[in-house]
């Protein structure tokens, strides 16, 4: 039977997710205490003896399982090899293959979705899928969050992506410009410890790139070696263009910054740490030197000299198998361990994270309406059994973050209703939902695959799933009529949309080829292989919705996420362009085209009479939208509710709109923003 | 063609297996035995099919390799008498593919057999999440030569 427990003892802060955002501002808050004295939040490294300090008393719910958040190096080692060897043994090797697969948190799977025959929805897995497409990309509810299958790449968004709106007509603009995320796009680089070269970045964007980078600015590493692959292709493209619709547009390969250690940059100098400065108007964080410590690269999580470097597993996705890959377990395990005064890494007793422990409801204060003044958590006792326990949390005097993925915030939103007296007449209403856009503008990057073989061996499936990018269509005057993208080209040959290397073989048993033929063939297929990416942006559109129905509960009887989700003519028009542009890149590296699409593909549809198919790119973004108005958006700038000043929203589900880049370093920078609103609610708090 | 007597399993069949693969898969016995894992597969596959299948394939492989007295006429023979037929033709598959890619019916026998898959010394690159490479391997033309 399900039981019911008292009610724990009341925290400063209540934050439901470990995966980056919530790692980034448990680490950032465990980092700064209260002087009770000044009546401040200050930095650990400006504490002395003499005075007193508050400890922030921090409880994070994390619904994965215990071993995932048990960061000691001997347990946290031994979970993660379950992982990697989980991983060997998976024949379908997905993100989402190391990770536990719970009935107590499901996680939605690309294995689970298939073509969805309207009104009829897809319920295999844990989306419900009503389409008219079904959504493409996966994510893992486990300690660390999706950072764990994540690529890492990492570029910034471009200032155009902020003000699609002011600039061509389209969707809506961001509440914060470019400048203004400037300074936290550093500190998201310092914290993720982003490996790449400034000055071989290259945009199509007005600001040169001291504009845009700042001057001298280097990143923490040097750039990941671009793979002999990416070279073959650059001396093919360098210098050329390609002529769409609209205009002739040049090529430009630039090297993808990614989250992924190398060798330290010199010119990055010392040691960082992120302080919060507090001024009249409320806290501001700055990247500060550590005058006495130098840089250096973070390795695995039980062992900081294990992966300090990448080593070319080549498995970046699903896993990197001694985490030179940065993952948010690195983030969380500074929260959970502080430097002592002997130098010494010590347990943080002020935090605590419960895992097996699924938020499903948030409720608000009958007496304050505006308040948060509870967290429901069903807290489930073993994977094998879905007996869970019910509890709950006051937080009348908490700040409460929801972090947990694009999908699961809203949902916990949605599932959140009470009742208010207007005008005399009962209106229910669901928490920070005035704007009704909760769960909605729903987006991802469309990711068109095309693929073929090069004239000559390439040698791909080695390396960082993809160390080059061609940036040129990123930006210009075209996005008034269709989606912006960039195109990466990734690493491991053929696997993503042909199941190669099996594919092949089994092609070429087919033939009845065996012994040495088969050899040759396999050799020469399997050495030329390319593929093209193309990540195309979508907008924000309100019926692209994560919605919850009580006709669909998971094991514990929480709501799932039920999905509506389409593609609109914008982005269909930039499908068409994008595989023109695809056409004319084959032609001139003499690429023999194997791409085909299928009308039994997942995602496939139709556009003036060609057919195009795309999968997910992983982005799940936009679900609860910053913006400058609560009647058009979930949360300010600093993801801070409009509806309840003790609720931040934070995550990628706060995008206005999505731009061309991969979304992990842009949520870790502006996530890392919100922490400074944060702090100056826990003052008032403490005080 | 000589059927080499493997002088630490004690039955005469794990020779002919091993001929065959060799045949099959065209790698040398010694490259499928330094995979580590030839006796194993030979039990997995024992304990996969009916043993009198099993046999039966092996029979017309013992066959075939002491009646060829060149490469040209083995190739030949394991075309017409293995592969022509359907029942010997999904054995001999099977068991390419599994020295390939380390599955059997789609399933990998251990974690090692998914390291060993054959195929990624093909292609000179490495089955991913092991045997890394080391830095920026990946930038240059590959350097092993596996195959």
């Amino acid at each position: 039977m399900n039981q019911k427990e008292k009610p724990q003892q009341k925290k400063d802060v209540i934050i439901v997710g470990t995966g980056i955002a919530g790692s980034l501002i448990a680490k950032l808050l465990t980092d700064h205490v209260f002087d009770t004295e000044k009546g401040k939040m200050i930095h650990r490294s400006e504490m002395n003896d003499s005075k007193t300090y508050k400890e922030l008393s921090i409880l994070m719910y994390e619904a994965g399982l215990e071993a995932g958040i048990e960061l000691d190096s001997a347990t946290s080692m031994t979970t993660y090899n379950d992982y990697i060897r989980k991983f060997y043994m998976e024949e379908a090797k997905v993100p989402n293959s190391p990770y536990p697969n719970l009935k107590q948190a499901p996680s939605p799977n690309v294995l689970d979705m298939e073509p969805i025959i309207p009104p009829f929805p897809d319920k295999k897995g844990y989306l419900v899928q009503f389409g008219p497409m079904p959504f493409a990309s996966d994510a893992i509810r486990v300690g660390g969050g999706t950072t764990l299958h994540w690529l890492g790449t990492t570029p910034r968004m471009l200032p155009n992506d902020f003000r699609l709106k002011e600039k061509y007509g389209r969707a809506m603009d961001w509440p914060i410009d470019y400048e203004t995320l400037k300074p936290y796009y550093e500190m998201a680089e310092f914290e993720i410890g982003v490996s790449g070269n400034v000055s071989a970045q290259e945009y199509p964007i007005q600001e040169n790139m001291e504009e845009y980078y700042g001057k001298d600015y280097v990143f923490p590493m040097d750039e990941i070696p671009q793979s002999y692959m990416d070279q073959q292709i650059i001396n093919g493209l360098a210098g050329t263009s390609v002529q769409l619709n609209f205009k002739n547009i040049p090529l430009t390969m630039v090297p993808s910054p990614q989250g992924r250690n190398s060798t330290p940059n010199i010119a990055y100098g010392k040691a960082k740490l992120i302080k919060a400065n507090s001024s009249e108007s409320g806290y501001k964080l700055s990247l500060n030197n550590i005058e006495n410590e130098d840089y250096k690269a973070l390795g695995a999580v039980w062992n900081p000299y294990m992966g300090e470097r990448c080593e070319g597993n080549a498995s970046c996705v699903p896993i990197c198998p001694v985490q030179a890959k940065y993952n948010a377990l690195k983030t969380l395990k500074k929260a959970l361990y502080k430097v002592n005064k002997n130098e010494n890494l010590q347990r943080n007793p002020h935090i605590q994270i419960q895992a097996q422990s699924v938020v499903y409801r948030l409720s608000v204060d009958q007496a304050n309406q505006e308040k948060i003044s509870k967290v429901h958590i069903r807290r489930y006792t073993s994977r094998e059994k879905t007996d869970f326990v019910e509890e709950e949390i006051d937080t009348t005097n908490s700040v409460v973050i929801l972090a947990a993925n694009a999908f699961e915030n809203p949902k916990i939103l949605l599932n959140s209703k009470y009742t208010v007296i207007e005008n005399g007449q009962k209106v229910e209403k669901t928490v920070a939902n005035r704007s009704d856009q909760v769960g909605r503008n729903l987006m991802d990057h469309m990711v068109m695959l095309t693929w073929g073989l090069f004239p000559e061996p390439v040698y791909s499936y080695r390396g960082p799933g993809s160390t080059t990018n061609i940036s040129s269509f990123r930006d210009g005057d075209f996005r008034s009529e269709f989606s912006a993208w960039i195109s990466p080209l990734d690493n491991w040959g053929w696997s993503w949309p042909a199941f190669s290397p099996g594919s092949d073989l089994s092609e070429f048993l087919g033939q009845g080829l065996f012994g040495e033929e088969l050899k040759e063939a396999l050799t020469y297929r399997l050495s030329r292989q390319v593929l093209f990416h193309f990540e195309i942006e979508q907008l924000p559109n309100p019926n692209n919705r994560v919605t919850i129905n009580d006709q669909y509960l998971d094991a514990l009887g929480i709501p799932r996420p039920v999905i509506n989700y389409e593609l609109n003519e914008y982005e269909m028009r930039a499908m068409e362009q994008a595989k023109l542009a695809s056409d004319q890149m084959f032609a001139r590296l003499n690429i023999e085209d194997f791409t085909k699409y299928n009308a039994t593909d997942n995602n496939t549809f139709v556009y003036n009479n060609v057919r195009y198919s795309y999968n997910g790119a992983g982005h799940i973004v936009g679900t609860h939208r910053m913006g400058d108005t609560p009647d058009d958006s979930v949360t300010n700038s600093y993801c801070k509710s409009w509806d309840h000043p003790n609720l931040y929203i934070v995550g990628a589900g706060n995008m206005t709109t999505l731009g061309t880049s991969n979304p992990t370093l842009t949520l870790s920078a502006f996530t890392i923003r919100s922490v400074e609103s944060i702090l100056k609610d826990l003052e008032t708090i403490l005080k | 063609m000589i059927i080499q007597k493997i002088f630490n399993v004690d039955d005469y069949y794990y020779d002919v297996f091993m001929a065959i693969s060799e045949s099959l898969t065209g790698f040398s016995v010694n490259e499928l035995q330094s995979t580590g894992l030839a006796e194993t597969y030979y039990t997995h596959i024992l304990h996969q099919i009916e043993s009198v299948t099993f046999t039966e394939f092996l029979n017309i492989s013992k066959d075939i390799l002491e009646n060829s007295t060149t490469q040209n006429q083995l190739n030949n023979a394991i075309s017409s008498d293995i592969l022509a037929n359907p029942a010997t033709q999904d054995i001999a598959n099977s068991i390419i593919t599994l020295w390939y890619l380390g599955t059997w019916e789609g399933a990998y026998i251990n974690d090692l057999s998914y390291k060993e898959g054959l195929v990624w010394n093909l292609m000179q690159a490495h089955p991913p999440g092991a045997k890394q490479p080391g830095f920026k391997s990946w930038g240059v033309k590959p350097v092993n030569s596996n195959s």
